[in-house]
């Protein structure tokens, strides 16, 4: 509970500011201001969907940017039950990996994104176009466990990382499907006519990644890419142990912002729009707002990273209502008249047991028999002369 | 001669009878090699249970074998070892028969040409005696009896053990001289498996010998009889095939056998060479090749009969061994009819040059196969290249074999009629080199 506690005191100080704040207004105005932004977010509940596309081992860095925001968000309240983690392939065990069991994100070995407590949902060959738009839309098969579903509701804010091998309205799957921005778009129009999301974050790190936001058209999308149309994201920096590149830029100065962020923060979307400018990423980031309802000066950082619970702590006691056991489940009467229900026989099960296929055996036809023996004899006496008839006779 | 034929007789079926008994049985019914795609006996019983209910035997995939197979299994599907005992034993004293026959056409037939001084003065020793001829009939049935490929064969219950037999009664009855008997055997076994069709020429070859019709292409008996003896083959195989279709009202039996014989959808491995070329080639060029392989086996016929014209036995056997190398689906029970012939041409032995290396790489290929199909199927150890090494080697054994076979006849041949020592024209020895 550690996201509640700082929530709780500051609902508590913001209350107390407020009681006290009536004699200061300007003070109140400020507190007031920061009041109703606490509470104008509008969500309860945070999820995270993190996708990688790509598989090979030369694909590492794509891995380690999925499993880098995993850490992130994990670290800042979201648990395993609402993350929805999909790598399309192995790195952590690949037999080419020479410190198995890590995938690294800084060069010289310094941080390992894939501890003990990595809960991968879709891996290897599950993570295709069709499990992922199943997966936003909740299209999903009964048979599917829970924790391969999101189950979000209107009040959730979703956070949707992409990486992979990208081109201009695409994403490539695994190397062999695609998915398009149209796509896209439609799934989480889908989504919230479904009311499956509050608000929708949506960060793409490939190339020309921004032509994959550019089709959304459903109210309450934020959008980041990692460059622009025409534009290569490119890979940061290589480990000569490991012998891959180990992140994109775009992600590892994401994840280097992210790792200042506590629970507490009041960091703002703006500050992450400046992550990563061109002169440490080469290609230019890009960002969109304008189907976002809130400003994003007022959208704090872990509106969608972190799972930030608001809490509200009050000191007065709730008394539930003590005739709740007196209350006597009666049947009403017209219940009681019907017949017991009882099992009807369907299928005539004992005349189907009890009763053999006959056996029809396959008897050769007489023509047949005939024909062939007349044949035979035929043959027989052509050979050895008619004499021999007196034999038979 | 009849008592050691019947010890010899009782021995087989003896072994047989052991083999079915033991626990052998299924490990040799379940070999590839004694029994494939082709000959399966597992799918008579299949085609007769769909018999039973009532659907057509060729809608499944397995069963090839002709109507007249499903009317002699109808009646004699519990009795089936005793049918492939007895089939067995038909086919040897057949053969046993045939060659004794055979034996008293070549001694006439080398008595005359001494009497005629066609031969040389000095080729005493290559003439055939009685004595040596005696026990060969025997030797042939004994080969054949107890051969390990035709008790794999005959306990794998395949259905090459009949067809063995109706050539055996062909070849008995062509060299009896009966041109009609001769006809209705190679109707009936090339309406089981298509290439007996190329045993036509040196049977026609064996009964014009015999009617001594010089095989002139001018001269008129000659064209007559091959008239005669083909629209006898052809009427009976037409009637043969016209009575199965009288057995199931259908003519689905015709591309089910022949089709299947012909165009060669089962790739499931055996001891030939067709099925790894077409496991491995692309749909494009399937057509292409399957006609080239088929073309194959038929095309050695016609040098053959104008090398061997004159000794048309041999020429069946020569015949025999190139079809079963070259079918289809060949299985060892194949290889065990043309190997009963071994003892006929004994007298060849020293003009043989590669004998003991054939011997030795068909031996051991024999006991080749089976290891290699466990480390590529059980083990996983090997895979399809190894199994196929096998027999492409196996193949090569039996051609070499059949190749040098031939090269002793015609050497023995020449010996016969220009003496042992070859002298060239300035008087120094000469050595005869197959060119």
């Amino acid at each position: 509970m550690a996201a509640a506690v700082p929530g709780a005191s500051r609902a508590r100080a913001a209350a107390v500011l407020l009681l006290l704040g009536c004699c200061v207004p300007a003070l109140a105005e400020g507190l007031q201001d920061q009041a109703e932004q606490f509470f104008r977010s509008g969500h309860t509940n945070n999820w995270a969907v993190l996708v990688c596309t790509s598989r090979f081992w030369f694909n590492y860095r794509h891995v380690a940017n999925t499993l880098s925001v995993y850490r992130s968000v994990k670290r800042l309240g979201i648990p395993d039950s609402h993350i929805v983690l999909m790598l399309a392939d192995d790195m952590a065990c690949n037999p080419r990996n020479p410190k198995p069991a890590t995938v690294f994100s800084h060069k010289n070995m310094e941080l390992n994104v894939y501890g003990d407590d990595v809960e991968v949902d879709y891996r290897s060959y599950e993570v295709t176009v069709e499990n992922f738009l199943r997966v936003l839309t909740g299209r999903i098969p009964p048979s599917t466990p829970r924790s391969k579903r999101l189950l979000s509701d209107d009040r959730s804010n979703i956070l949707i990382y992409m990486t992979g091998h990208g081109g201009n309205g695409f994403l490539k799957f695994q190397d062999s499907e695609e998915i398009t921005n149209v796509e896209l778009a439609d799934a989480f129009e889908q989504m919230w006519q479904k009311r499956r999301y509050n608000e929708l974050l949506f960060i793409i790190d490939t190339c020309q990644g921004a032509s994959m936001y550019e089709r959304f058209y459903s109210p309450n999308i934020m959008a980041l890419a990692s460059s622009q149309v025409g534009e290569d994201s490119l890979s940061h920096q290589p480990d000569l142990g490991i012998g891959v590149h180990l992140m994109d830029r775009y992600t590892f100065y994401v994840l280097e912002f992210l790792e200042e962020i506590h629970p507490a923060s009041q960091t703002n979307m703006n500050d992450l729009f400046q992550v990563c400018p061109k002169s440490l990423c080469v290609s230019t980031p890009g960002h969109r707002t304008d189907l976002f309802q809130r400003d994003p000066q007022n959208v704090l950082i872990t509106d969608f990273f972190g799972s930030v619970r608001k809490v509200e702590i009050t000191t007065e006691t709730v008394s539930l209502d003590r005739d709740v056991a007196g209350f006597e489940s009666k049947l009403p009467e017209e219940e009681l008249a019907t017949e017991p229900l009882k099992y009807a026989e369907q299928l005539p099960v004992a005349q189907i047991i009890h009763q053999k296929p006959k056996q029809k055996d396959w008897h050769p036809p007489g023509g047949f028999i005939l024909g062939l023996w007349a044949l035979i004899i035929m043959v027989f006496f052509k050979t050895y002369g008619i004499k021999h008839m007196k034999h038979v006779f | 001669m009849a008592a050691p034929l019947v010890l010899v007789v009782l021995a087989a079926v003896t072994v047989r009878a052991a083999l079915y008994r033991s626990s052998l049985a299924v490990f040799i019914a379940e070999r590839v090699e004694g029994s494939n795609a082709g000959v399966l006996s597992v799918s008579v019983v299949e085609g007769l249970a769909l018999l039973d209910l009532g659907v057509s035997p060729y809608s499944g995939a397995i069963f090839h074998e002709t109507p007249l197979i499903i009317y002699l299994f109808h009646f004699l599907i519990e009795y089936a070892e005793l049918v492939f005992m007895i089939t067995d034993v038909l086919t040897a004293v057949a053969l046993y028969l045939a060659i004794q026959d055979f034996n008293k056409v070549v001694f006439k037939k080398q008595k005359l040409l001494i009497e005629l001084d066609k031969y040389a003065p000095d080729v005493a020793e290559l003439i055939q005696t009685p004595m040596e001829m005696h026990y060969i009939p025997l030797k042939v049935a004994l080969f054949y009896l107890l051969n390990p490929y035709t008790v794999m064969s005959c306990v794998a219950k395949s259905t090459c053990a009949i067809n063995n037999s109706v050539i055996a009664f062909f070849i008995l009855a062509t060299i009896k001289g009966s041109a009609f008997l001769s006809a209705v055997f190679l109707a009936l076994a090339t309406y089981q498996s298509l290439y007996p069709l190329t045993l036509f020429p040196p049977a026609l070859l064996y009964l014009l010998q015999r009617q001594f019709i010089p095989i002139k292409l001018k001269s008129k008996s000659f064209w007559l009889y091959t008239m005669q003896y083909a629209s006898l083959y052809l009427c009976s195989l037409v009637v043969i095939i016209c009575l199965s279709f009288f057995l199931l009202s259908s003519w689905d039996f015709i591309p089910s056998v022949y089709g299947f014989i012909l165009s060669v959808p089962d790739l499931t491995p055996n001891i030939g060479l067709f099925w790894y070329f077409f496991a491995e080639m692309f749909e494009h060029f399937s057509l292409f090749f399957v006609c080239v392989f088929q073309i194959n086996v038929f095309f050695y016929t016609i040098p053959l009969a104008i090398k061997l014209k004159e000794h048309p036995v041999f020429f069946m056997f020569v015949q025999l061994a190139i079809i079963s190398i070259f079918k289809s689906y060949p299985t060892v029970g194949d290889v065990a009819l043309y190997m009963a012939f071994l003892p006929v041409w004994s007298h060849l032995y020293r003009f043989l040059r590669n004998i003991f290396i054939l011997s030795c790489v068909l031996i051991f290929c024999s006991f080749l196969f089976p290891v290699l199909w466990h480390l590529w199927i059980y083990a996983g150890s090997a895979n399809s290249n190894f199994y196929y090494a096998i027999t492409l080697t196996f193949n090569i054994g039996q051609i070499l074999l059949i190749s040098d076979y031939f090269y002793a006849f015609l050497r023995r041949e020449y010996y016969l009629t220009h003496g042992l020592h070859l002298t060239r024209q300035d008087g120094t020895e000469a050595m005869l080199v197959l060119k």
